[in-house]
C-alpha cells in the first residue's frame, strides 16, 4: 500500500472517530436546551453539573466500580492468563474465553436470574461481581499473549541456577509480564467504566453509574448537561493517562 | 488529580445519616421546585429515578428491585402491586391533606378504600401536534386518523411518533377502531393490530420520552403521548422563541386517561419519610404547583384555587364534563391476556 | 506435587470465580428457559402441588414459540445481517489505520494507539448520542447532504430513527476493537520480510497481499470476533437510533426482561441466539483454522 494513501485513509479514520466528540464537546458550551442549532456559548451545563448530585454520584459509582473491577479482575485475569500459558488445562481456555465469545446480553441477563434466585440485593455490589466476572477473561488474554511472546527458556534457566518456582516468576517473568498486566489493568478498567449492557440488568436502586444515568437522559431528555459531563470525563481520564506516563512510562507504553 | 479522584469517590459513598427518599416516577412528573422545597421541609434529599411505562415499573419490581420508597402507578398497574401484594398499608392518621382529595378520585375500582394509593394527578393520552406545520399540510388534529391513517400519514411520513408502549398503543388504536380501550376481545387486538402494522413504515420512531424534545426542535411534527409532556413541549418551545407553536388536543373517538397514584413500596426503607412525602404533595399549594410547572390534570380540590386560569381552562388537561364521557381509564390485563398482547406488540415491533 | 499445588494455587481462584458468576448463572438461565413465566414476571416455581401430588414444572412452549413463527428467525437473520455489515466496515476502515500506526515511527505508536483508545473512555452511550445529534435532520450534515441531493432532484433523505444511522453507530462503537488487535498483530512484523520481498522484485500492491496481508489474518481473525459478537447482543444502538424499523433481536431480548416480564423467553431468545452466535464463530474459527494452515 501506498504511504500517501495509508495516511490519507488513516487521518480519515481518526477524524471518523473524533469528530462526532468534538461536536459533543462543542455542544457543552451551547447556551440553548436543545442541542440542534448553535445559539451562543455558555458555562451554564458545567455550572448545573456542579448541583447535580445525582449525576455525580453516579460518576463516583462508575469510578469506583471500574477501580475495583479492575483491580480485582487483574489479580484473577493475571492467574488465569499464566496459568493458561503454563499449564495446558483442557476446559481452562473454554471457561476463560467463553464469557468473550457470547453476546454480552446474555451475561447480563443470566447474571439477573441468578441474584434474583439466590436472593441477592441488585445493588453496586452485583455491579462489581457482575464487571469482575467479564473482565478477567480480557485480562487473561493480555496477559497470556504477553507470555506467549517470551522466551521461556529465562524461566528455565532461572530453575536451573537454583531458583525456586516462586523465586524464577517473581524476579523472571513478572517483570517481563508487567506491561502485559498494566495494560490488562487498564482494558479492566476501560471496559468496567464503559459498561452499559450488563450494568443496565445487573443494577438495583439508586446504583446508578453514569451510562445508565445518560441512557435514561438520552431516553428522556437530553441537555448539554450529558455534553459536560463526557467533556469532563474525558479531560479526566487524559489526565490520568498522562500522570501515569509520568509516574511509570513503561507501563503506558506497555514495554 | 488524586484529589480529584477522592471527590469522586466520596461523592458516591451515601452520605451515613443522611435521610434519603427514593422516589420511582414517571419522568417529567415532578418539578423540581417541588423537590427542593419538600428536601428543606424533611431535611432530607429526594433520590429519583424514572421510568417511562407502567410495564417498566413492574417488570423492574419483578426482577427484585428494592429500595424505592414511593411509586407511582397508574390505575393498572396499581391493580397488579395490590394483588400482588407489593405494596405498604398506608397510615392515614399521617395523611390530613388526604381531605383535599375530590371524592370523584377516591376509592377507585384499582384499590377500593384506598388503603394503598392517593392520587396524584392525571394525564390524558392524546394526539399532540406542530400548529403550523398541520395548518400547512392541512391534517385534522381531533381524530386518531392522523395517527393511524396512510391517507393522512402519507403528508407527515417520518415526522411522526408514537408512544413505546404496548397498552397506550393498542388502546388508541382500538379507539381509533371504534372499540374500547379495554376491549380484549382478539380479534379486535388482531384488527387494531394490522391498523398499526398498516401506519407503522410512516411512524419514524416508537418513543416514550424524548418526543418533547424532538416536537421542541422540530423534528418532530404529531405526535402520541402524555398531556403533561406536550404542556412541557409547549413550554419549551415557547421559551426556546421558536417559529412554530405546538398545540394538542383529545381526538374526537375518545382516549386513555391515567389516573396515576403514589403508593408505599412494601420494601420501602423509609416508609415516616414516604408519608410525610405524600402528605406533603397532598397539600394544596404544593399540589398546584404541579399542575402550574408540568400541567397535569390535578385531584385536588384545595390546589383548584392556585391554579392558573389558562391551564384550568385547558380541556386536554383538565376535560370537562363531555370529554370526561369519552375517556377511559385501563383495566389490569391477566397474565394469559398479557402474553397474547405481548407477542402482538412483538410482532408490531419486528415486522 | 509441588507443581500440582501450584497448579490449582493459580489456576483455582479465576476458575471458582468463573464457575460461581458464569458457568452458574448460565445453567440457571439455560433452565429459566424451560421454566413457565411467574403470574406478575420472574419465574413459576419449578414444582407445582395440586390434587394430584407434586408434577415438575417444566416446558418447551419457549423455544416452540421461537420455531413457530417464522418473524423471530427473520429478526435474528436481520440481526446478523447488522453484525456482518458492521464487521465489513470495521475490517475495512481499521485496517489503514493499524497498518499505519505499525508503520509509525516507534515514538509515536504509543499516541497513535492512544488516540483510538481514547474515545473509549468518552462513554459508549455518549457516542450513540453524538451521532443522534449528527444525524438529526436539523443537523450541518444532514443539510449539507439534502442540499446535495437537492442538486439532483433528489428528495432530502431522513438519517436519523434509519437502519442507515443504526449501522453508522454500530460501527462506530465496534471500530476501536478492529484496530486494536490488528495493530498488535501488525506490530509484530518483522520489517525484514518486506525487505527480503522487495529485494525480489515485489511492488508495494504485491508486498502488500503477499506477505503482510497473510500474516495479519490473525489479527483479522481476532479482530472480526470482537466486533461481531457483541453487535449481535446489541440493544441500545437500535433503541436510541433505529426508529420503527431498526430493531434487533438485543432489544427483543430486553423487551422480555423489563417490560414483558416473560423471563423463559427472554432466556430462550439469548439461548437462541448465543447456541447461533457459537456455531458461526465455530465454523469461522475452523475455516480460518485451515486456511491458516495452507498458507503457513
Amino acid at each position: 500500500m501506498s504511504r500517501k494513501l495509508l495516511v490519507v485513509s488513516g487521518a480519515a479514520v481518526y477524524l471518523f472517530l473524533y469528530l462526532p466528540l468534538l461536536i459533543v464537546v462543542a455542544y457543552s458550551f451551547n447556551d440553548s436546551k436543545l442541542n440542534a442549532e448553535w445559539v451562543g456559548f455558555t458555562w451554564h451545563w458545567y455550572k448545573l453539573l456542579l448541583d447535580d448530585d445525582s449525576m455525580l454520584k453516579a460518576a463516583g459509582n462508575s469510578l469506583m466500580i471500574a477501580l475495583t473491577a479492575s483491580f480485582a479482575s487483574t489479580v484473577l485475569g493475571t492467574m488465569a492468563g499464566y496459568a493458561l500459558y503454563r499449564y495446558r488445562l483442557k476446559l481452562l481456555p473454554v471457561l476463560i474465553m467463553a464469557p468473550l465469545a457470547i453476546p454480552e446480553i446474555l451475561v447480563g441477563v443470566s447474571l439477573l436470574i441468578f441474584f434474583v434466585a439466590i436472593n441477592l440485593t441488585l445493588g453496586l455490589g452485583t455491579i462489581m461481581l457482575s464487571h469482575i466476572a467479564f473482565c478477567v477473561g480480557f485480562v487473561a488474554i493480555v496477559v497470556r499473549s504477553r507470555l506467549s511472546g517470551m522466551d521461556e527458556s529465562l524461566f528455565e534457566a532461572a530453575r536451573d541456577l537454583g531458583a525456586t518456582p516462586w523465586q524464577a516468576f517473581r524476579l523472571v517473568t513478572l517483570p517481563l509480564i508487567a506491561p502485559g498486566i498494566v495494560a490488562g489493568a487498564l482494558l479492566a478498567f476501560t471496559l468496567s467504566i464503559d459498561d452499559f449492557v450488563i450494568t443496565f440488568f445487573t443494577a438495583g436502586v439508586g446504583a446508578s453509574t453514569l451510562p445508565l444515568q445518560i441512557y435514561s437522559m438520552i431516553k428522556i431528555a437530553v441537555t448539554p448537561e450529558v455534553n459536560a459531563i463526557s467533556t469532563l470525563l474525558m479531560l479526566l481520564t487524559l489526565f490520568l493517562i498522562v500522570v501515569a506516563s509520568r509516574v511509570s512510562p513503561g507501563s503506558v507504553r506497555g514495554r | 488529580m488524586i484529589r480529584i479522584l477522592l471527590i469522586f469517590i466520596l461523592l458516591s459513598v451515601p452520605a451515613f445519616g443522611a435521610d434519603e427518599l427514593h422516589l420511582y416516577n414517571w419522568n417529567n412528573y415532578i418539578a423540581k421546585e417541588t423537590v427542593d422545597r419538600f428536601e428543606a421541609y424533611c431535611k432530607c434529599r429526594v433520590i429519583q429515578d424514572y421510568y417511562s411505562d407502567n410495564e417498566e415499573l413492574l417488570a423492574k419490581l419483578a426482577a427484585g428491585a428494592r429500595g424505592y420508597d414511593i411509586l407511582v402507578p397508574t390505575g393498572n398497574a396499581l391493580a397488579s402491586l395490590v394483588r400482588q401484594d407489593a405494596l405498604l398499608r398506608l397510615d392515614k392518621k399521617l395523611l390530613p391533606n388526604l381531605k383535599n382529595i375530590n371524592p370523584a378520585y377516591l376509592n377507585t375500582p384499582f384499590d377500593p378504600g384506598n388503603r394503598y394509593s392517593v392520587p396524584y394527578a392525571y394525564t390524558v393520552t392524546l394526539i399532540g401536534y406542530n400548529v403550523e406545520k398541520m395548518r400547512q399540510l392541512g391534517l385534522p388534529t381531533d381524530t386518531w386518523a392522523v395517527i393511524f391513517d396512510p391517507k393522512y400519514l402519507a403528508r407527515v411520513k417520518g415526522r411522526v411518533t408514537v408512544l413505546d408502549s404496548q397498552r397506550e398503543l393498542m388502546a388508541a388504536a382500538l379507539k381509533y377502531l371504534g372499540y374500547s380501550a379495554n376491549d380484549t376481545i382478539e380479534s379486535h387486538w388482531d384488527r387494531a393490530m394490522r391498523v398499526i402494522l398498516r401506519a407503522k413504515p410512516y411512524w419514524a420512531a416508537f418513543n416514550s420520552s424524548s418526543y418533547i424534545k424532538e416536537l421542541t426542535v422540530g423534528n418532530i411534527w404529531l405526535v402520541h403521548g402524555y398531556s403533561n409532556d406536550m404542556f412541557q413541549a409547549q413550554n419549551d418551545a415557547r421559551a426556546a422563541k421558536r417559529k412554530f407553536t405546538l398545540g394538542f388536543s383529545i381526538p374526537k373517538e375518545g382516549a386513555v386517561l391515567a389516573l396515576d397514584n403514589m403508593v408505599i413500596h412494601k420494601y420501602a426503607s423509609r416508609p415516616d419519610l414516604a408519608h410525610k412525602f405524600i402528605n406533603f404533595m397532598l397539600d394544596g399549594k404544593n399540589s398546584s404547583e404541579l399542575t402550574n410547572m408540568i400541567g397535569s390534570g390535578n385531584p385536588n380540590l384545595a390546589a383548584l384555587k392556585y391554579i392558573e386560569p389558562e391551564i384550568a381552562a385547558n380541556p386536554a388537561i383538565f376535560p370537562g364534563k363531555e370529554e370526561l364521557k369519552k375517556l377511559e381509564m385501563l383495566q389490569d390485563l391477566n397474565m394469559e391476556q398479557r402474553r397474547v398482547l405481548n407477542r402482538i406488540w412483538i410482532k408490531i415491533k419486528i415486522e | 506435587m509441588g507443581k500440582n499445588l501450584g497448579k490449582w494455587l493459580i489456576s483455582g481462584p479465576p476458575v471458582l470465580y468463573l464457575v460461581v458468576f458464569f458457568v452458574i448463572p448460565t445453567l440457571i438461565m439455560v433452565l429459566a428457559s424451560f421454566r413457565y413465566p411467574g403470574e406478575y414476571g420472574g419465574l413459576a416455581p419449578i414444582m407445582r402441588h395440586d390434587a394430584s401430588g407434586a408434577h415438575i414444572n417444566l416446558t418447551l412452549e419457549s423455544y416452540q414459540e421461537y420455531f413457530s413463527d417464522f418473524i423471530y428467525s427473520w429478526l435474528f437473520l436481520k440481526t446478523l445481517a447488522y453484525a456482518v455489515i458492521t464487521t465489513f466496515f470495521c475490517l475495512v476502515m481499521a485496517y489503514p489505520l493499524a497498518l499505519l500506526i505499525a508503520k509509525s515511527a516507534r515514538k509515536y505508536r504509543d499516541l497513535l494507539v492512544l488516540l483510538v483508545i481514547l474515545p473509549f473512555w468518552s462513554n459508549f452511550l455518549i457516542r450513540i448520542y453524538a451521532w443522534m445529534i449528527i444525524l438529526g435532520p436539523q443537523s450541518v450534515f444532514s443539510q449539507l447532504l439534502n442540499g446535495f441531493l437537492g442538486l439532483f432532484g433528489i428528495d432530502p433523505v431522513r438519517l436519523l430513527f434509519t437502519p442507515f444511522a443504526v449501522v453508522v453507530c454500530l460501527i462506530y462503537v465496534q471500530l476501536p476493537f478492529m484496530v486494536l488487535p490488528l495493530y498488535a498483530n501488525l506490530e509484530k512484523h518483522d520489517p525484514a520480510l518486506l525487505d527480503a520481498a522487495q529485494d525480489l522484485g515485489a511492488n508495494g500492491w504485491q508486498r502488500f497481499w503477499r506477505v503482510t496481508f497473510p500474516l495479519s489474518l490473525p489479527g483479522i481473525y481476532a479482530g472480526i470476533a470482537l466486533v461481531f459478537i457483541p453487535v449481535l447482543g446489541i440493544f441500545a444502538v437500535p433503541d436510541i437510533l433505529g426508529g420503527t424499523r431498526g430493531i434487533m433481536i438485543g432489544n427483543l431480548i430486553k423487551q422480555e426482561f423489563l417490560e414483558a416480564r416473560d423471563w423463559p423467553f427472554g432466556s430462550a431468545l439469548s439461548i437462541v441466539l448465543t447456541v447461533s452466535a457459537m456455531i458461526i464463530v465455530g465454523l469461522a474459527a475452523l475455516a480460518a483454522r485451515r486456511r491458516v494452515g495452507r498458507d503457513v
